[in-house]
């Protein structure tokens, strides 16, 4: 297993910090891609971050009311090792699904 | 024609081959022995057969390479000390050391300017480019030296360099870590482009690339990773293809007969579904969703053969057309956008090679004319299983006049 930091990204334009209002998650927590995780305030709205990717939360940084500068580490996640390298996800494997039929059949064969 | 695609790159080639790669030459200059239509990857007493994902399939032939080679160098962004962003060096550089297994500063230029030269000073350089769309910055290297020294040099410079390049899309990473350059180095001279479509066919293809003395680019379908899959090895019979061109009787006894059966099991397409009614033709990550669309249009009574084309450089036109004429029908999938992408290339020597007997034009299904999307609408620009369909569709209905 490995670790992957996510720092606390800039939610405007040019804004600094956030506080952290509520955490939707707590360490221990399996999350998925874009499952609400944290909601925080900024000096122009209170927002709810997604989470970046899927992966089992291993720490959390800054308690309700605390307030952390953009770019410092916001959520780490444990990930399997087979977890698509420094970017991307590694493909699911499902069973194949349709809509379309085949109707025309060759004359001739 | 009278030459074949495959003959034309012996010709360039020609010098070194003779001079320092007698055996494969023999397996080379044996022209129709590079299409290998033999579908069936069967295991067969005295074959060795392991299930790995294709990373580790790719891991464990760079692997290999160092141990018997040792002029080959790995090099890259991160893939020395870290591994590889996708594990593929994995381990590489405790077992090889720090000078034949190193990390790069982040300039594509100067990982494939320094491969060129490390090959004019003798080595046998692979190369990595982290993701395909980091390949842009190198062009200049890619195109202006790498592919034409040899030629430049009128054969005293040549090139045996791997370029491996993490290709294509199907992971949800961000812009251009989703490119299909296949059309682009297949259109340079002096390049050869192979992409493998499953765990076997990588290690088999990157340890025959990593044998050449020309340089390969060797596209690695990115969202194909971590699949698992059976890799038949031959251990009689180093590098060779698995144990399917295996022809009984008196071969592989001698060490130009063996290396032939190298050659002719590496080169060339690879029909991995026979099929009646049409042939779906694909390369890298599209071949195995091919043979699902095969699987279901089984289901509406269609009987479809997929043909994985491998070398996308020379491309196997006699493969090509032995299986286009026999079906009558044929479909290119690629997931790179349709303009003069390579299915153009596909289906004008379908074409050539099949016009008075195709029932209707090839089709192409392929990505769109745009920027690869990152995120979520990748699923509707890489060819899913419907456009596919639809593809087949179109071309069961056509009807001439």
């Amino acid at each position: 297993m490995a670790e992957i930091s996510f720092p606390l990204p800039d939610l405007g334009e040019g804004l600094i910090e956030a506080t952290v209002l509520e955490w939707l998650v707590a360490p221990g927590d399996q999350v998925e891609r874009n499952q609400p995780m944290v909601e925080v305030e900024t000096t122009k709205s209170a927002v709810e971050l997604p989470s970046p990717q899927a992966g089992k939360v291993v720490r959390i940084h800054g308690e309700p009311g605390g307030t952390i500068a953009v770019g410092e580490p916001l959520i780490v996640f444990e990930v399997p090792d087979n977890t698509a390298g420094i970017v991307g996800t590694v493909p699911a494997e499902e069973a194949p699904r349709r809509r379309v039929r085949l109707s025309a059949l060759p004359e001739d064969d | 024609m009278s030459n074949s695609p495959i003959d034309q790159m012996d010709v360039h080639s020609s010098d070194l081959e003779a001079a320092q790669h007698n055996v494969d030459a023999a397996g080379d200059g044996a022209g129709a022995e590079g299409i290998n239509q033999s579908p069936e990857i069967a295991a067969q007493p005295g074959h060795r057969t392991e299930i790995m994902s294709m990373q580790q399939a790719l891991n464990l032939a760079l692997r290999e390479i160092l141990g018997s080679d040792p002029k080959a160098l790995v090099l890259g962004e991160d893939v020395g000390v870290l591994g590889g962003v996708f594990r593929i060096t994995d381990g590489l550089q405790n077992e090889f050391g720090a000078e034949r297994v190193f990390d790069t500063p982040l300039a594509e230029s100067g990982i494939l300017g320094m491969s060129v030269g490390l090959a004019m000073a003798g080595l046998h350089p692979i190369p990595e480019v982290q993701f395909d769309g980091f390949s842009y910055p190198a062009v200049n290297q890619i195109v202006c030296q790498l592919a034409r020294m040899n030629y430049r040099s009128r054969g005293t410079l040549p090139m045996p360099v791997t370029l491996r390049v993490p290709s294509f899309g199907g992971i949800r990473a961000p812009e251009l870590h989703g490119e299909s350059l296949e059309s682009l180095f297949a259109h340079v001279p002096g390049l050869k482009v192979v992409s493998p479509s499953s765990p076997h066919e990588a290690y088999h293809l990157l340890k025959y690339a990593a044998s050449r003395p020309d340089p390969v680019v060797f596209m690695e379908p990115k969202s194909r990773y971590w699949q698992k899959g059976e890799v038949v090895f031959d251990d009689g019979i180093s590098g060779s293809n698995g144990g399917s061109r295996s022809h009984g009787g008196a071969s592989a006894s001698t060490a130009v007969s063996s290396g032939a059966t190298v050659a002719s099991a590496n080169l060339g397409s690879k029909v991995v579904r026979t099929g009646k009614h049409l042939t779906l033709i694909a390369w890298g990550a599209m071949v195995s969703r091919c043979l699902q669309v095969a699987e279901l249009a089984a289901e509406d009574g269609i009987d479809i053969e997929v043909l994985d084309l491998r070398w996308l450089k020379p491309i196997d036109a006699e493969g090509l057309a032995a299986s286009v004429g026999k079906t009558r029908r044929a479909v290119v999938v690629h997931e790179g956008p349709l303009t003069a992408g390579l299915g153009a290339e596909v289906a004008a020597l379908a074409t050539e090679h099949c016009f008075g007997s195709l029932k209707a034009p090839v089709e192409r299904v392929t990505g769109f004319d745009v920027p690869y999307p990152s995120g979520d609408l990748e699923d509707e620009y890489i060819p899913n299983i419907d456009r596919i369909l639809f593809g087949i569709q179109r071309v069961l209905e056509y009807r001439r006049g």
